[in-house]
């Protein structure tokens, strides 16, 4: 059981990370379709970077870079040249694709992809925390950017709920104009917010490599981004809305390799479907959310 | 939402515009060449002799533009509408796994009957798999693009699911169908060894065309697309509108899997449509939404995929490079194409 | 206690305001003055400078003459953010909220003095004070999506307030009250007023004028039409300032023709916004219905054209009823439509010419026959309309958004109008047109009615209304007023109607 829960945690974890980064997109009102690119970038990132430097924390910040780079690019085409978000995003996605196993393949000057092993990362025990019985291990015993994932969800939820900033970027995600009659820049809001976002959803990529596999291979996240997309509509637009949603999906994923392995007669690909088809259900009994941003989506209009 | 443009009415300003964005993702893509030191110029060269050098490279690439065309007029259909249709994916592997099924439930029949009935089979999986997602989207008012997204990995997973049971072959080692039967195969064209795919790709696309500029429904359908207010104005019923738009886009998304697997593999495997659903809305934006430029546009990407083999194999330049040109394209193209307010 | 009126400096001294938009001069010099503790109302019809004059004062517009002092100072070339940090305080007639966010969280949007990391408490408690002193009943942790529309105007009333404005601008502030929310709101502004700040109170409603304000400027195609203390002042005189005598006399007196039999017939129609209304018009009948804009006749038009659901009531169209039948349905049986809005509904601006002029025809010859369009006949007749119509346009392929606005109006009028409707729907028909445009769609809409059409022509110009009405309506809050003949109009009444009086 505890091995089960600690599975659920592990998948989770990446998918949360790209939550978090998609939320302060979407919070703004920019749809975070491109969260499966921003992903991939970061973990490509990550793993190059702390290769090449043998420090993973070079690494972590190379995958922030990453990831925001993405994020550059579909804030730039989208929110300044206001073309749609939803295209936006795939593209980024296919450039990201291609982009990271191109580059991941000339590094080595050979043609053919660099040979990369890292160690994932230990685990982290919190002194003294980590030696409560049962629960120690469960939630004080993990690398450390599964901390980093736990903290991100309380800073997002004070930075969003109580700093001037995430107000201003909140209301931009709801009415823009009235940011704009209150003084500050919706535009720039917007690009800082897929930036940014980006740049945590980047991170979340790093998970995977720098904590999970060890290596980059062709397009690794596999659809991952989309999850997290989901997750965080079926969270509500919030950081421990979200986080619940992956720890739901991270559940059915780890009930899937436990029923495998006991050789159980349900089917692993519909048991592999049911994150999506939570996803479905939700967003089909919700009907048009109302805590969808209002204005999420919407080209920014000129200045009067 | 898209704003979708005549072309031909300003065929210098849109198509030059995308001409542009091409070109520009092509000088992208020579930097990126020459950073892995070698030359672009030779790297070209070799695309173009991979895609076009011999008879049967062309029909290699005339197989691989296909499914993108097919596929890409249907989403071109529906992005007219407003309708961003996302689910290519799911569909074409719903529909290869209608193909597959019809083919082996008809395999007494003679070679005619047989290939129409299985391509008719797979056209109509796909409708039904976009019929899913409309009903969703319109019953519940979940956006398109969730629904198509989704449901897309739902289509792979069940067309796994397909293949581990009643359409499967026994011990085969991997997920595969059982080869189809031989009067189901498409026939290919001595020496280009092309399936006549193409042609029925094109066809598509010239009725589709037709229907898009020649018909009451496709006249709704693109002042739906240009402003909702006016198409209610004109008495249009948006929800039909956009059924009409997704069961045609599932059939042709269908019907590109079905073709690939009847034409291509001759069964139906695992994973065979991944990345087709993305590369046909890259080919329905290049080709402005124009059922007719997506021939073109799907070329183009189809001969830089054929090519980009023989560039890796030859000069040492990774083939994922032509997916980053698709994706640098898509940007610029989106850029280019931005209405001008 | 203060000396005398000298001394009382003014907190607002306008002088000489010049704006023009290309001929039109929207403010021919105008000067205004504002003291504290002073409500002016500043009255006017659409398009009579109001609007254009408090854009110029809150830094929106720059004037092309003309200067400005606020409270001793020169304001001149400034923005909205400096003149919010002079004082000025403008609350809009659409209001800048977040809906999904509380009253809390939209006063300290953009807010300084809230803090960076926010002090959401004291805030708060500043709300709930401000919000006692001033009578302002809010509770700042309700949601403003949840608020009535009379609260949710107090929620801006009150971030001006704390943002410590002198000067509050309310652009038609009552147009989307109810009665009990317009009283309230007045109390307010007797609070504001105790409390010395100065109130511009812009509105085209005299009742409210005459209620709460000092003095009052009325405003008439961007001239000062006369100023006057409002004690002493009488409704009629001030509808009289605001409409003025220049009537222009009728282009028709052709009463000759009795009108047939009813092609229109409503019977009490309630939507949203829409009071239970009950009329009906004949054929060979133009029915006008004057009014300033926002008073329902968005409502009513697209509620009449199957655009909006209606939510009691009747439609019945050549006797047939209507009311739950479709936008096409209502087509068939033979009404036509000109909408206000030419840019996004009346038109597609980026199709051409002739697949306007088909837009809500496509299916029948001779556009299409069948599953198929038929291109050469439907070319032909964008021929001849265009011929017909005078939309100047080098063929029929061009491309609509390219046309100047009187030929694109005529696009829709050519299309309605060809039809030969039995009844014709048109809201703004002539308006943004010049005088030769503006005559050419009167000129139509006389012949159509000629022709034996019921028109119900909706306009907030009342010199088009008067020019071509059979009888005239006066839409205010949502019904109408009044209903006259054409030859009983009486412009005081209309004036009064207008105004918000009930008949």
């Amino acid at each position: 059981m505890i091995e089960f829960l600690a599975a659920t945690i592990r998948i989770a974890t990446p998918l949360a990370l790209a939550a978090l980064g998609g939320i302060l997109s979407e919070r703004a009102g920019v749809f975070a379709v491109g969260l499966e690119g921003m992903m991939l970038a970061g973990a490509f990132a990550a793993t190059v970077g702390a290769w090449a430097s043998g420090e993973p924390a070079i690494g972590m910040l190379l995958a922030l870079i990453g990831g925001a780079a993405i994020g550059l690019a579909v804030a730039i085409v989208a929110v300044r040249f206001r073309a749609d978000n939803m295209v936006t995003g795939l593209a980024v996605n296919i450039l990201s694709l291609g982009l990271t196993s191109y580059l991941m393949r000339i590094i080595a000057g050979g043609g053919r992809p660099v040979n990369i092993h890292l160690t994932p990362l230990a685990a982290l025990p919190i002194p003294g925390l980590a030696d409560i019985p049962v629960l120690g291990r469960l939630l004080f015993t993990h690398p450390p950017l599964t901390y980093v994932t736990a903290l991100g969800c309380v800073a997002l939820t004070l930075f969003l709920g109580r700093t001037q900033a995430g107000l201003t970027l909140r209301a931009t995600g709801e009415n823009p104009e009235a940011v704009f009659a209150s003084g500050a820049n919706p535009l720039i809001v917007r690009m800082l917010a897929v930036v940014s976002g980006g740049a945590i959803a980047g991170l979340g990529g790093a998970v995977l490599t720098l904590q999970q596999v060890g290596t980059f291979t062709d397009g690794m996240t596999s659809g991952r981004g989309y999850l997290a997309l989901a997750a965080l509509i079926v969270g509500r637009w919030t950081p421990w809305g979200a986080a619940a949603a992956c720890l739901v999906f991270g559940a059915a994923e780890a009930f899937e390799l436990r029923l495998q392995s006991f050789g159980v007669p349900v089917s692993s690909y519909i048991i592999q479907m049911v994150p999506y088809l939570i996803a479905l259900a939700v967003l089909a009994g919700l009907g048009q959310s109302s805590k969808l941003p209002a204005s999420i989506g919407q080209p920014l209009q000129r200045e009067h | 939402m898209l704003q979708a443009r005549r072309v031909r009415l300003k065929p210098s300003g849109l198509a030059g515009r995308i001409l542009l964005a091409l070109l520009l993702s092509v000088i992208c893509a020579a930097a990126l060449i020459a950073l892995s030191g070698h030359d672009p110029l030779a790297a070209f060269a070799a695309i173009a002799r991979g895609a076009a050098g011999s008879e049967h490279q062309i029909g290699a690439s005339l197989n691989r533009s296909t499914p993108y065309l097919v596929a890409g007029v249907g989403v071109a259909l529906c992005f007219r509408g407003g309708v961003i249709n996302i689910g290519a994916e799911g569909q074409i592997a719903v529909g290869g796994a209608g193909a597959a099924a019809t083919a082996l439930a008809f395999s007494a029949a003679p070679a005619p009957i047989a290939i129409v009935a299985a391509l008719l089979g797979g056209a109509l999986a796909g409708a039904a798999w976009a019929g899913v997602a409309t009903a969703i989207h319109l019953g519940r008012r979940v956006h398109e693009v969730l629904a198509t997204l989704l449901l897309n990995f739902v289509a792979l997973l069940l067309v796994q699911q397909l293949l581990a049971g009643p359409l499967g072959q026994f011990g085969a080692g991997f997920l595969q169908s059982p080869l189809m039967p031989r009067s189901t195969w498409l026939p290919r064209l001595p020496g280009f060894d092309a399936h006549p795919g193409f042609l029925i790709a094109v066809v598509a696309a010239a009725a589709c065309s037709f229907v898009l500029w020649r018909t009451p429904f496709g006249f709704a359908l693109r002042v739906a697309g240009s402003s909702r207010l006016a198409a209610a104005y004109a008495g249009f019923s948006l929800a039909r509108l956009t059924w009409g738009a997704m069961l045609a886009a599932g059939a042709l998304a269908g019907l590109a899997g079905g073709i690939e697997v009847l034409g291509v593999h001759r069964r139906l495997i695992e994973g065979f449509s991944l990345g087709f659903g993305f590369k046909a809305v890259t080919v329905a934006l290049l080709g402005a939404m124009e059922p007719l430029a997506v021939v073109p546009a799907a070329l183009f990407v189809g001969l830089l995929e054929s090519g980009s083999l023989a560039m890796q194999r030859q000069i040492g330049v990774p083939s994922a490079l032509v997916t980053v040109i698709e994706g640098l394209t898509m940007l610029f193209v989106l850029v280019a194409t931005v209405a001008r307010k | 206690m203060r000396n005398g009126a000298e001394s009382v400096s003014a907190l607002l001294e306008m002088r000489g305001i010049v704006r023009r938009f290309g001929d039109l001069c929207a403010n021919d010099n105008i000067d205004l003055d504002v003291r504290p503790g002073e409500i002016l109302g500043l009255l006017g019809e659409n398009g009579s400078g109001k609007s254009t004059l408090m854009k110029v004062l809150f830094g929106m517009l720059t004037p092309d003459a003309g200067s400005i002092n606020f409270r001793g100072r020169p304001l001149a070339g400034h923005t909205p953010a400096e003149a919010m940090a002079a004082g000025i305080a403008m609350i809009h007639q659409h209001f800048m909220l977040i809906d999904a966010m509380t009253v809390t969280e939209n006063v300290m949007l953009g807010w300084p003095a809230a803090g960076r990391v926010l002090r959401a408490k004291d805030v708060a408690a500043r709300v709930r004070e401000a919000s006692q002193r001033f009578g302002l009943d809010l509770d700042p942790d309700a949601q403003i999506a949840k608020l009535p529309l009379g609260r949710r105007q107090r929620v801006e009333i009150l971030k001006a307030i704390l943002r410590e404005a002198e000067l509050l601008i309310l652009d038609e502030p009552t147009s989307n009250l109810a009665p009990a929310e317009v009283a309230d709101l007045l109390t307010i502004l007797r609070r504001l007023r105790a409390e010395n700040k100065g109130i511009v109170f812009i509105t085209h409603k005299l009742p409210e004028v005459l209620e709460v304000c000092d003095n009052v400027v009325v405003l008439r195609t961007g001239r000062v039409a006369g100023r006057a203390p409002v004690a002493g002042a009488s409704q009629g005189q001030l509808a009289e300032m605001m409409i003025g005598r220049d009537v222009s006399t009728p282009r028709k007196i052709d009463t000759a023709r009795p009108p047939g039999e009813p092609r229109l017939e409503v019977l009490g129609l309630s939507a949203p916004g829409l009071a239970p209304l009950t009329f009906e018009i004949r054929s060979g009948e133009i029915l006008g219905v004057a009014g300033v804009d926002g008073n329902g006749q968005i409502e009513l038009v697209e509620t009449l054209t199957g655009l909006r659901p209606a939510r009691a009531g009747q439609i019945a169209l050549k006797g047939c009823d209507v009311t739950r039948s479709t936008v096409a349905a209502r087509m068939r049986l033979g009404l036509a439509y000109m909408p206000a809005d030419r840019a996004y509904t009346a038109l597609v601006k980026t199709m051409s010419v002739a697949e306007n002029l088909m837009l809500r025809d496509s299916r029948r010859p001779p556009y299409g026959r069948g599953p198929i369009l038929t291109r050469a006949s439907g070319a032909a007749k964008a021929r001849a309309l265009m011929a017909d119509y005078d939309i100047r346009a080098r063929d029929p392929n061009f491309i609509v958004a390219r046309l100047s606005g009187g030929n694109q109006q005529k696009i829709v009028v050519a299309r309605e109008l060809d039809r030969g409707p039995a009844v014709l729907i048109a809201h703004q028909a002539a308006w943004g047109l010049d005088p030769g445009a503006t005559r050419f769609v009167l000129d139509r809409m006389i012949a159509l009615r000629d022709e034996g059409a019921a028109i119900l022509y909706v306009s907030s110009e009342l010199e088009e209304v008067l020019a071509i009405s059979d009888r005239v309506a006066v839409m205010a809050r949502g019904g109408f007023a009044g209903i006259v003949p054409r030859p009983d109009v009486d412009m005081r009444q209309i004036g009064l109607w207008m105004a918000g009086r009930a008949a």
